[in-house]
């Protein structure tokens, strides 16, 4: 165990010790991502108008202790809550009044309160595309915290099924934190800091992006036997896949440190409430750009198809999984095809994490989801793994 | 002599194709082997399966008393492999090749520093070994492919086509390194396409052909099979065994 460990690192150094000398491998892991980051972070710094406090309009369809809760959290935030009737907030959407408003439905805070599944729905004018970001991202925020309660109910509520479905005395009973800790972006006195949502997107797409490109560097030694050569000294096949492995990861957490460092220091990002759940997050893409690396290795026969399916990957997958554009503004089509790329699970934890203040329970899928790409992936790599070139 | 590799009826396919077909034949304790034969006759693939990199379908070799089959390990400990492609990192030094193959074959790094400054100095690259690969000629390359297999003093070395492409001076370097090393005692078996280079320098050569081996023996034996060993050529009885017909 300990000479495999020990090959596996020996590998990955001498890989890593190649990419520093590498001014292109640098200039795109490092370079590139800073560059796109401040030019699109100074780009959209002065958009929007300096609104004062924000307001939501907010219809609840019955009285229950978790919208009271719920709409005490909102104003402790800072937004203005206006609550409505269905129908005067239809018609102020309809005269142009409000953009449009959260509407809690008939059963919302019950079902809340004994564990069922609860929807939040959002209405938003057609002439007002952008107040469908702010209401979401709103939606989302609320339905967070309230997962949480949700998930707490469904257990008292197998083991004391006797107990009222009441949501002050489910809060105070669980010791669960009240739901005036929810923490909202707010656009008005404080205006928005474009690089929270910049900085990660390019992060994440230029992460992937070295790790697909790296695949090349080990088609290459495939090619010209090195692999063949150290398998004939005795080293593992498994201690050449996780020194891949472990080079690609080892180049990702470099690209992390630089890019979140300057993104803090220079582009004074702001982490969220969670800045451990964003590293976590962040660590854990790594994970999967390595695995994927060294799986379109395996399923690659020569450098250039090695090449061509990593920059078309990059570049296919960096818009789907909101790279480019936050998510939350993307057509619901597309949200749904962002689940599929393991760009637009990190991407959601990250806007989540850095624009709604959700905490690292939150984006507990998000990071599962990152898991099972990196398991899937590097299985794939073990399974197709080839060390010699084709007859 | 003392038998130090023996191959029994290998047998590869790919894609139900018999690469290599019953393969037989024996390498002595440091005598230098030579094995010829056209482009597709199944060299490399038959030292990929000398060397444990490639499983055979059917047959077995023993080197140094341990099958390639059952103690791949023990083997590999013995063996050192320099394959025709340049299997090295161009962007590193030569010093730093020798010393990333040296600690993969388990040196520790002080020996694996030591190590590669002897093999720098065998293949004449003492004074140019912290230059990075891709700078070097081709026979300099060619020099440190070599060196790099000699990092863990193989008892037997495999030298596939190691002249390929490089300056007569580089190429009567890599001879003069090669025979100072079956002095020392290293078993070598070379692969070539120069006729006049394994004349010079093997012992003995078998020639293969289509998956084959046609014949194996000294090169003056070789020679007598076709005429007067001091008028024929090696090229010549090549030629006489493999056919004139060109391959793909």
């Amino acid at each position: 165990m300990i000479t495999f460990f020990r090959q596996a690192f020996i590998l990955a150094a001498k890989d890593t010790r190649i990419f520093w000398r590498d001014r292109f491998g640098l200039a795109l892991a490092f370079l590139f991502p800073l560059l796109f980051a401040f030019a699109f972070s100074h780009a959209l710094k002065d958009g929007g108008a300096p609104d004062a406090t924000p307001r939501l309009t907010v219809v609840a369809q019955e009285k229950h202790g978790v919208l009271r809760e719920i709409s005490a959290g909102l104003a402790a935030s800072g937004w203005a809550v206006d609550e409505r009737t269905r129908q005067e907030a239809l018609d102020a959407v309809e005269n142009g009044k409000i953009e449009g408003f959260l509407l809690f439905p008939e059963g919302f805070g019950t079902s809340v309160a004994t564990g069922g599944e609860a929807r939040i729905h959002v209405v938003v004018s057609g002439n007002h595309p952008g107040a469908a970001a702010v209401l979401q991202g709103a939606a989302r925020a609320i339905g967070s915290r309230v997962e949480t309660l949700a998930l707490a109910a469904r257990a008292v509520g197998a083991l004391e099924p006797a107990r009222p479905p009441d949501a002050e005395a489910m809060l105070e009973a669980l010791r669960l934190p009240p739901l005036t800790s929810l923490e909202m972006t707010r656009t008005g006195q404080r205006r928005h800091n474009p690089a929270n949502f910049t900085l990660p997107g390019y992060l994440t797409m230029f992460v992937f992006f070295a790790a697909a490109l790296g695949a090349g560097a080990i088609v290459r030694e495939r090619q010209n036997r090195t692999l063949e050569r150290l398998m004939s000294t005795g080293v593992r096949a498994s201690s050449i896949l996780v020194g891949k492995f472990l080079s690609g990861a080892s180049r990702g957490v470099a690209q992390l440190t630089v890019l979140w460092t300057v993104g803090v220091l220079g582009l004074s990002m702001d982490l969220g409430a969670s800045p451990g759940a964003v590293v976590v997050v962040s660590l854990l893409f790594v994970l999967v750009s390595a695995a994927f690396g060294v799986m379109l290795a395996a399923m690659v026969d020569n450098l250039r198809g090695a090449a061509t399916i990593g920059v078309f990957t990059s570049l296919t997958l960096a818009p789907l999984g909101g790279c480019w554009w936050p998510l939350f503004i993307a057509p619901e089509w597309l949200q749904v095809m962002a689940r599929l790329t393991p760009h637009g699970w990190a991407n959601d934890a990250f806007n989540r994490l850095m624009l709604f203040g959700a905490s690292a329970s939150d984006v507990a899928p998000a990071m599962l989801a990152l898991v099972m790409f990196a398991f899937v992936f590097g299985a794939i790599a073990l399974l197709r793994f080839r060390f010699s070139p084709p007859i | 002599m003392e038998t130090y590799l023996e191959a029994e009826g290998l047998t590869k396919y790919f894609d139900g194709v018999a690469a290599v077909e019953d393969v037989s034949f024996v390498i002595r304790r440091k005598e230098i082997f030579g094995l010829l034969g056209p482009n597709g006759a199944g060299k490399t693939t038959t030292i990929r399966m000398l060397s444990t990199v490639l499983a055979p379908d059917v047959g077995d070799v023993c080197v140094g008393g341990h099958s390639v089959i059952r103690e791949g390990d023990e083997v590999r400990k013995r063996i050192g492999i320099c394959p025709q492609e340049l299997a090295l990192y161009p962007e590193l030094s030569a010093v730093d090749n020798l010393v990333f193959f040296g600690r993969m074959a388990g040196l520790s790094g002080r020996e694996a520093r030591a190590r590669a400054r002897t093999v720098l100095a065998s293949v004449g690259l003492e004074s140019r070994g912290n230059e990075v690969v891709k700078k070097y000629s081709g026979g300099m390359q060619r020099r440190v492919n070599i060196g790099i297999a000699l990092m863990n003093r193989p008892e037997l070395l495999f030298l596939d086509e190691p002249t390929v492409g490089i300056d007569p001076q580089s190429r009567n370097h890599i001879f003069e390194t090669v025979l100072s090393l079956r002095a020392e005692g290293t078993t070598v078996l070379y692969t070539t396409h120069y006729m006049e280079e394994a004349d010079r320098l093997c012992d003995r050569i078998g020639v293969m052909d289509r998956g084959r081996i046609v014949a194996v023996d000294t090169p003056t034996e070789l020679k007598r099979q076709v005429g007067d060993p001091d008028q024929t050529t090696l090229e010549e009885v090549f030629l006489h065994l493999t056919g004139r017909s060109l391959r793909d």
